[in-house]
């Protein structure tokens, strides 16, 4: 069984074969023997070529959030319509959203201004800190949906930009 | 044996707080056999401190100055709930003198010090002249600067560059500033002032020197009514990102015993000459010339409390409820006798990887660790939805050890047990900055995450063993339904932050 996941922006490819009492996998070149001994509901020990980990696993939406050793990794599988598109994280996207509810402190720019790329756009006062968004990409305000002294909420669209 | 009989005591407590610092504040009340009221709000109707207490008001809607700032619905809580006392914790009202004033009107007992000593201590520039003129180094500064671009100019060259700009009424990182040169000073001025009357209702700026690589070093005082007052040692804090602590440690590497006997009896001077009673914390900048200038007096609990009663095995919760029913202090300076080594971490809600920016989410899961030498102040559960409408922390991890070392090993390990999924934490980011080998030589200073850590990314050393743990939860597990395929292709504004710079 191949299992694919992506892990940020790399994938990690692994060939599952279920064994008697444990599993072969091999990831890359390299063959692993993994054994599980689950310990809670989240948690179980893992046994990689001998060596045991605690591993706790949770899953949100598709995601499978995995924290071992002190570190936490997200893993989201890898379906095959999702595949050769570009991720969001990639690309610059049109539309500024506020990333939490807050206050419009100062709007920056208006439509039709000339943005470059570290550019100002707008402050936003939220969690008790002055945030300053900036452009990504250099282009064009579009729209500028917002005025200062508005309450946004999180996720809410304050500006449109149009890339070069 | 005697059991010694409590003094007059609070019958019930309200507190004004929520997250982990409510539940400590309840535990020592119910330690004193007084009964607690929690004050929540609409964001906050399942979080944990209220199922501490013995009674919970809801007091508005989920924005600070709705809820946990506003005096008049705390006080209504309070009248409604029987409470005659009310401890204020820290952040929200804990440092207001009016609500402290408001409190003794209502004739309730605030647990704290008098609004006049708050007030002093909180005009940042009238403090500096009252602990001055009592004896306490102060850094060179200008007090409220001109505006105007020349004379706010000349201002800062006099004080010379690196000049901070800092909010008299401020306190936390809000409205703080590091101005490097003539060019950055109006704009970041007029964001400091900004930034100060949002958070404080009062955009009154102060200069001072900015002094380069010192430590943050404070000394935690215990004053009664009766004016008695002593002190529990001093803490260091240099460790802090975006100006906010987020390790703390006792004793200090770099304080002896001259140096601690300065440095305690300049902190008491500095809470002498405000009247002070109650807990309090008297802030130093050190240098790496052990020169050491008064910075403030946190005129409240600290967050970082844990490693003095660690330490010293003293209650600070506890004593500040027996101090605020009037109780002379029961210790004498010579009982406190620190012992080994004690070390605090913040577990906040941010995502250290990119600019410590707040993530809030829902506990998926939630793993404390355990074991000898080892304590955690907890404000969350699995299940709670963290809210965004707050500061981010969610927990504190604080060890004991014989040394520093072995507080240093124990933490590390502590925090590798220290499971939370489901929000983002910065334990990954705490686990190497703990094994950093400056910060094990102890060499701290203020701008060590800066100069250290730059742009800290994971090192991800159990990549393949999390890949396979994912692999095989994937393999064994039943098909997802489309919807959620398709719910998390959109992306979560906290993964499009890419634009945003913090604090500009």
């Amino acid at each position: 069984m191949r299992i694919v996941l992506r892990h940020e922006k790399s994938p990690f490819t692994v060939e599952l074969q279920k064994l008697d009492r444990s599993y072969r996998a091999v990831v890359g070149d390299i063959e692993h023997e993994v054994e599980t001994r689950p310990l809670g509901p989240a948690t179980t020990l893992l046994v990689v070529d001998g060596w045991a980990f605690r591993v706790h696993v949770v899953r949100s939406g598709s995601q499978r959030l995995v924290a071992v050793g002190g570190e936490v990794y997200a893993f989201v599988p890898d379906s095959g319509a999702a595949e050769g598109r570009p991720t969001t994280a990639a690309v610059a996207t049109p539309e500024i959203k506020a990333p939490m509810p807050g206050k419009v402190l100062q709007v920056l720019v208006r439509q039709g201004d000339r943005v470059d790329p570290g550019d100002g756009l707008l402050i936003l006062e939220a969690m008790k800190m002055e945030n300053r968004l900036v452009a990504e990409a250099a282009g064009t305000v579009a729209e500028v949906r917002v005025r200062e002294g508005d309450t946004v909420d999180g996720g809410q669209v304050l500006l449109v930009l149009r890339y070069d | 044996m005697v059991v010694e009989p409590l003094g007059p005591m609070f019958r019930r407590v309200l507190v004004a707080n929520r997250g982990e610092v409510a539940i400590r504040i309840m535990r020592a009340c119910r330690e004193l056999g007084i009964r607690t009221v929690a004050v929540y709000s609409e964001a906050d109707a399942h979080a944990p401190h209220i199922a501490h207490a013995d009674a919970a008001v809801c007091i508005g809607p989920p924005p600070s100055r709705e809820s946990y700032l506003d005096a008049q619905r705390i006080l209504a809580a309070a009248r409604q709930t029987g409470a005659d006392a009310i401890h204020p914790g820290y952040g929200f009202l804990a440092e207001s003198p009016d609500f402290a004033a408001a409190v003794r009107d209502a004739s309730l007992t605030f647990v704290g010090p008098p609004a006049e000593a708050i007030a002093a201590m909180g005009d940042k520039p009238a403090a500096r002249r009252r602990v001055a003129a009592a004896g306490v180094p102060v850094a060179p500064a200008a007090e409220d600067p001109p505006r105007d671009p020349a004379g706010l100019g000349a201002a800062a060259r006099k004080i010379g560059y690196p000049v901070l700009i800092k909010a008299a009424a401020g306190g936390g990182g809000k409205g703080m500033r590091v101005v490097r040169s003539e060019a950055e000073l109006g704009r970041e001025f007029a964001a400091a002032a900004r930034e100060a009357l949002a958070a404080f209702g009062d955009d009154r700026l102060f200069l001072e020197r900015y002094l380069e690589r010192p430590r943050h070093v404070e000394v935690q005082i215990l004053a009664d009514t009766h004016g008695n007052a002593i002190h529990l040692g001093e803490r260091e804090c240099s460790i802090q990102r975006r100006h906010q602590k987020i390790v703390e440690e006792t004793p200090s590497p770099a304080v002896d015993e001259t140096l601690r006997e300065r440095m305690t009896r300049a902190a008491l001077a500095a809470a002498h000459s405000v009247g002070y009673e109650n807990a309090g914390t008297v802030e130093f900048l050190l240098t790496p010339d052990k020169q050491f200038y008064f910075l403030e007096m946190n005129t409240r609990l600290q967050v970082e409390h844990p490693i003095t009663e660690l330490v010293t095995g003293v209650d600070i919760v506890q004593a500040q409820l027996r101090i605020a029913a009037g109780e002379p202090l029961w210790l004498r300076q010579e009982d406190i006798r620190p012992r080994g080594h004690a070390i605090e971490c913040r577990i906040y809600a941010e995502d250290p990887a990119n600019q410590f920016l707040p993530s809030a989410d829902k506990i998926l899961f939630l793993q404390e660790p355990q074991g000898p030498g080892i304590r955690v102040d907890s404000g969350i559960a699995p299940g709670f939805n963290v809210p965004l409408y707050y500061d981010p922390l969610l927990a504190k991890l604080s060890v004991w050890g014989e040394n520093r070392e072995q507080a240093r090993r124990r933490l590390i390990e502590a925090l590798r047990e220290y499971v939370v999924l489901g929000c983002t934490t910065n334990i990954p980011f705490l686990i190497d900055l703990l094994e950093h080998p400056a910060f094990a030589r102890g060499q701290t200073h203020t701008q060590f995450i800066e100069e250290h850590m730059p742009a800290w990314k994971p090192a991800n050393r159990h990549r393949l063993v999390a890949g396979l743990a994912a692999a095989l939860d994937v393999a064994t597990a039943p098909a997802q339904p489309p919807a959620e395929a398709s719910r998390r292709a959109a992306p979560s504004p906290w993964r499009t932050l890419g634009r945003w710079r913090l604090g500009e």
